[in-house]
């Protein structure tokens, strides 16, 4: 994270709670529904469409730099309720697994960097993977994403081997124990 | 506009806002738990309906209206999406007022369907769901309807990126565990009454959910 936009979130902090807090997605005290506790396997794998974005910072990443890694990559927003939910399962997960070659890519579809730092700034644990900006949804749309949050896991052949649809408790031993065979590291 | 409506959402389960909404990943309420365990228990009897009661209940400090059923392994949800709600999110989203004013009060829903153990993955299209009000029958109000009125509007990208991801998918797959949660509107009037039906498929072969004497919210 750079000190710029370390120093914009401690200016914007609180104001970023409160705008988070008035424009999150209405209807998200009703009754919850559950984090799903596993993922569905892609029956025929095949490659991943491209993925080029760039972070917060404006650094550029390319998902073909990713090869020979576990990658999970997840398409979210900071108004989805259910994408909010999941992000510090995915950091825990990329936490327990990251030495073993498992890497978490988060695309933000439609928000402006500072929108994401002000959020992301207020999540515990805060994400250490790259966020990156998919400010047009063209990306999201090559992937053939039809609702948010919509997660896949990409092998270390680059093909897409799981997805997920709906939130997910990425850290639960269940999702772990479906990664662990194809961890590079293993 | 009612400040208590908007604030008290994101406040009244578990205290700031960042925390109630991504730090309760592993939260789920006992009586949920409990009413999903006792519905598969009863699933795996046999001669159990595929198609459980709807269930229907208030959010105390909101009055927001929550209707739910469960069929053949599915779950429906629809949870009313206040006006006063509706019309900041969508503020926030860099929409108009009148643009905002328009969808506030086209009776809106946030709405989830979740794959729980239906036989297989299902397939749905919104366009295929039926709205049934005073006698007649539509499907609900589609985003791309939606979407072209913001086009007229001249409405900036971001603003129209923003509705058309937070709307439910209007095609969407599901395997086992899979679902969505998001807006749907069937473009009637404030306390207008309905019933909808839900249509999905498994492995080719229809089925169907339906809610009842659904309100729209004033």
């Amino acid at each position: 994270m750079s000190f710029v936009h370390a120093e914009i979130g401690m200016k914007r902090g609180l104001f970023g709670l409160l705008l988070a807090c008035i424009a999150a997605f209405p209807g998200a005290a009703a009754d919850l529904p559950p984090l799903t506790h596993g993922l569905t396997p892609v029956a025929e794998p095949k490659p991943a469409p491209a993925l080029r974005l760039a972070d917060l910072d404006g650094k550029p990443h390319d998902l073909a730099d990713l090869r020979g890694k576990l990658v999970v990559v997840n398409f979210w927003a900071t108004w989805c309720p259910p994408c909010r939910r999941e992000m510090p399962s995915l950091e825990h997960l990329n936490q327990r697994l990251q030495a073993r070659g498992l890497k978490a890519l988060a695309v933000d579809v439609g928000e402006d960097a500072d929108t994401v730092f002000s959020f992301t700034g207020q999540l515990e644990p805060a994400p250490t993977f790259p966020l990156l900006l998919d400010r047009d949804s063209q990306t999201m749309q090559r992937w053939k994403v039809k609702g948010l949050p919509t997660t896949f896991v990409i092998d270390p052949q680059g093909r897409v081997i799981y997805r997920a649809v709906g939130g997910r408790e990425f850290d639960h031993d269940a999702v772990v124990g479906q990664l662990l065979p194809y961890l590079p590291g293993r | 506009m009612n400040y208590r409506l908007l604030a008290t959402p994101f406040f009244r389960r578990s205290g700031p806002c960042p925390r109630s909404s991504a730090g309760n990943s592993r939260t789920q309420s006992a009586p949920t738990k409990l009413g999903r365990a006792v519905f598969f228990a009863l699933a795996a009897l046999p001669g159990f309906q595929a198609v459980a009661a709807q269930t229907q209940h208030r959010d105390p400090d909101t009055g927001a209206v929550n209707w739910e059923t469960h069929a053949h392994g599915v779950t429906l949800s629809l949870t009313q999406i206040l006006p006063d709600q509706a019309r900041a999110f969508y503020l926030n989203r860099g929409f108009p007022p009148r643009a905002a004013e328009r969808y506030a009060t086209a009776c809106v829903y946030m709405t989830v369907l979740r794959n729980d153990a239906a036989p297989g993955e299902l397939s749905f299209r919104l366009a295929d769901w039926t709205v049934q009000s005073e006698g007649q029958a539509r499907p609900p109000k589609s985003v791309d309807e939606w979407a072209a009125q913001w086009r007229a509007l001249g409405l900036a990208e971001a603003a129209r990126i923003a509705f058309r991801w937070a709307q439910f998918p209007p095609e969407q797959e599901y395997a086992v565990g899979e679902w969505n949660q998001g807006m749907l509107t069937t473009g009637l009037p404030p306390g207008g009454r309905f019933d909808l039906i839900a249509r999905w498929t498994v492995a080719g072969k229809p089925y169907e959910g339906k809610l009842e004497n659904v309100v729209c919210a004033r």
